[in-house]
């Protein structure tokens, strides 16, 4: 049976131009610019300085914080600075830069005998691989495995509900066997709690190589999706797969699950079995301004004009370059920014596909309320956002949305209510601090 | 790639549905044509004409006031020729041509264009300018007489002099059979010459999603029920007196209507309710226009009392949050 949440929006699926694309390694890079924060929570400090040699595989940035994760460089090179350069969204965060040695080989990480190993060990292992969510909110893995309370279901989120984005989907496809065992890692960490893998229905052969596998798994089902967006978000995911429902200000653990994404699963194998860390990841380049889509392996720190030079560049009609999927991606202005541990896609859209345009008053349709999953007010949010009352704006349920951009997407007067959220929160954020600061 | 790269940027998402202000409004007139035409066979060229000076009138109102407001023409989102339509459409083929454009002169630029244009007003602009020149009867007679002599019209206009069903039914006079009632009848308002082609205009918007169920069918069994339990043939009331071109184009309003679709069931029950009244009680034929514009009034306090919970929300409600909560697909 096909099971999803309520609301939330159909959307086209765009996925034809790479979905059969197999996993390929992208040519190596001239430099990798990586930064020190990638992740939710503290950045870390540079433990490598200009001029310093260093080897692949090896940690240049760590932090005591718990909530954290480390950096690692994925080849070898010379540091040539620590310094601050803008990342996708357009801060500026400092980065390790490093000259990539020429002629290296890809490096490889041998597999040891990871059978008896002791849960604290396994955590201590997928911690020091400086392992993130890797679906784009890059939350630390290992905070995660840490939660206060029992957990009794671990969801495996094979959702991709993005248009384009078909990495997950051909690591389903191609690395199986991996996932179920990173899986069962990722139970064991918990105290063996039950495993659902969420898949939407788009993936007919990836359903089907699972659930082949799954047949001799006790304690681990696919559950197949609706191919409604925002699927893939948590409180909707958890909702769909187990009835579950997080309240609002709450996280996944306080309904007693843990969700992580298909890639974050393989990447905690490759920690505890290889000692692998978080240097790589697959991306999807797509799009119709794109000639070479695929589904692409870089390693972290690449520019996104790496990617593209490396892949034929862009055709002259592209309008936009958005890092993430299109619904929650971030525009690119111009292509020096690095790839992170969250960046799953890069997509090279045209005018067919993407508009700017105006935006106008809100005429209360009621369509953005109607899909909104999470059961907020949009209108009302934008039209409080736009005019900078944001307590109002607050009232309405700014705070609680997750800028899924469905509102903005079924807006006949394209409002972009996205952005008055973020306002929102942002002064939100600022009366909280100012609140603190005068408590001291 | 040597050339210059030239792209655009903007917060996301980046894919837009073809959801579209103006084509919604293209639709609704274009639900509108099947009425005109009947009214049109009935009363020959005064139903353009009129239809004609007020959708002029409409737009020349709103190129005016923004004008003076230094505000960007918005003829383009199509509001102003439904509005002008509409009000078109409430009239009588007779009615004087300056009669209307008045009420679309007041209708689009005081109740719309003066509270901030499209999305801002509180009131469906066509009802309050038909309904404005009712209450401003004695200028619009001193109008009558000053203009009088003005007047233009068309043959056909004598056709205009038959008493509308709804008059007959209160006056206690023999009703013409139902089925010429419902699929075309000289009397009344242009729109309430066919209720068939308003039922047709009414299931293309259905069709279409501009519009949903909630409000016409909560609207109308509301009616239908309040004058069948007083005594009188919910039928008639049904088809006539402008209550379907209420239901399907006038409450359903997007701007003046509720937002959820329980504020709609609510919003329509009342305006319902309001029409009996109005009907039995109070008889005036505009009953409901008058209705719709009351409980237009209302429709923030309908939102606030019909507001819904948040996902996963309870109605204890939970202490609120202070940071910014996180959660994204991962
Ligand atoms: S208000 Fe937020 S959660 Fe609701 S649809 Fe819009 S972006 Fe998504
Ligand atoms: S979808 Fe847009 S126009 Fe419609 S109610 Fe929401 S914000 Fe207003």
């Amino acid at each position: 049976m096909v099971k999803t949440f309520e609301r939330g929006v159909f959307l086209p699926h765009y996925k034809k131009f790479s979905e059969d694309k197999p996993i390929t390694r992208l040519p190596l890079p001239r430099e990798l610019v990586i930064p020190l924060r990638q992740h939710t929570g503290a950045p870390c400090r540079p433990l490598v300085a200009a001029g310093d040699k260093v080897e692949a595989g090896q940690k240049i940035g760590a932090s005591d914080a718990f909530v954290s994760a480390a950096v690692h460089t994925g080849l070898s090179g010379v540091v040539r600075e620590v310094a601050k350069r803008p990342n996708i969204a357009g801060e500026m965060v400092d980065c390790v830069i490093i000259d990539v040695d020429q002629g290296q080989e890809f490096p490889t990480w041998p597999a040891e005998d990871y059978a008896g190993l002791p849960v604290d060990e396994i955590k201590a292992r997928i911690r020091e691989a400086g392992i993130v969510g890797m679906g784009g909110a890059a939350f630390p893995t290992h905070v995660k495995l840490s939660p206060p309370r029992e957990i009794d279901l671990v969801v495996i989120n094979g959702c991709e509900c993005e248009p384009f984005l078909t990495c997950d989907h051909r690591l389903m496809l191609e690395r199986a066997d991996d996932l179920i065992e990173g899986s069962r890692l990722i139970s064991k960490v918990l105290g063996g709690p039950k495993v659902i893998f969420g898949v939407e229905t788009n993936k007919p052969d990836a359903i089907a190589v699972l659930e082949q596998k799954l047949v001799k798994e006790k304690d681990m089902e696919l559950v197949q999706l609706d191919v409604k967006y925002p699927q893939g978000a948590e409180k909707q995911l958890i909702y769909a797969v187990s009835g579950r429902k997080v309240p609002p200000g709450k996280l996944p653990f306080d309904v007693g699950v843990v969700v992580q994404n298909v890639a974050t699963a393989i990447a905690v194998l490759e920690a505890v079995r290889n000692r692998k860390p978080l240097v790589d990841r697959v991306l999807t380049l797509t799009g119709p301004g794109t000639p070479n889509p695929g589904n692409y392996q870089f390693f972290i720190g690449t520019t996104i004009s790496h990617v593209i030079e490396s892949t034929g560049g862009l055709q002259d009609d592209v309008v936009k370059v958005v890092v993430g999927g299109p619904m929650t991606g971030w525009a690119q202005l111009d292509l020096q920014a690095p790839l992170t541990k969250g960046a799953g896609g890069i997509l090279a859209l045209t005018g067919e596909v993407t508009q700017v345009t105006d935006y106008m008053a809100c005429v209360r349709c009621g369509k953005c309320v109607d899909h909104c999953p999470m059961f907020l007010y949009p209108n009302y949010i934008g039209v409080y956002g736009e005019l900078g009352r944001y307590q109002q704006a607050e009232q309405w349920g700014a705070m609680d949305c997750f800028e899924c951009g469905v509102c903005v997407y079924v807006c006949p007067s394209r409002r972009p209510i996205v952005s008055f959220v973020r306002r929102t929160k942002k002064a939100a954020a600022e009366r909280h601090r100012a609140a603190t600061r005068q408590a001291l | 790639m040597n050339k210059a790269l030239n792209l655009q940027f903007s917060t996301s998402p980046h894919l837009h549905s073809q959801a579209n202000v103006s084509t919604a409004m293209r639709d609704v007139i274009i639900a509108l044509i099947p009425v005109s035409l009947v009214a049109t066979y009935f009363f020959k060229l005064n139903v353009p004409f009129l239809i004609f000076v007020c959708i002029a009138s409409a737009m020349l109102t709103e190129v005016i006031f923004r004008k003076i407001m230094r505000k960007p023409l918005s003829l383009h989102d199509g509001s102003a020729v439904l509005t002008g339509l509409l009000v078109a459409l409430c009239f009588s083929a007779a009615t004087p041509w300056w009669l209307a454009m008045v009420a679309t002169f007041i209708g689009v630029g005081l109740a719309k264009e003066l509270l901030g244009g499209l999305g801002w007003n509180r009131f469906n602009p066509a009802l309050f300018g038909r309904v404005s020149v009712i209450l401003l009867a004695p200028w619009i007679t001193f109008l009558n007489n000053e203009f009088f002599h003005w007047r233009v019209s068309f043959p056909g206009i004598d056709t205009v002099t038959q008493a509308t069903p709804l008059a007959l039914l209160q006056m206690g006079l023999p009703l013409p059979n139902m089925g010429t009632f419902f699929f075309g009848y000289p009397g009344g308002g242009i729109a309430e010459t066919s209720s068939f082609a308003l039922l047709l205009g009414g299931a293309y918007l259905l069709y279409k999603k501009h519009i949903s169920w909630h409000i016409p069918v909560s609207m109308l069994a509301t009616v239908f029920v309040g004058v069948a339990v007083l005594g009188q043939n919910p039928f008639f009331h049904l088809i006539s007196g402008g209550l379907l071109l209420g239901a399907f184009f006038m409450a359903t309003d997007w701007v003046t209507s509720p937002i959820t679709k329980k504020g709609q069931i609510v919003f329509g029950v009342c305006i319902g309710i309001l029409v009996v009244i109005f009907r039995i009680i109070l008889a005036p034929t505009e009953g409901v226009a008058f209705a719709i514009l009351i409980m237009n009034a209302f429709v923030p306090a309908i939102d606030n009392a019909t507001r819904r919970l948040k996902f996963g929300e309870t109605r204890t409600p939970v202490p609120a949050q202070q940071g910014v909560p996180v959660q994204k697909t991962s």
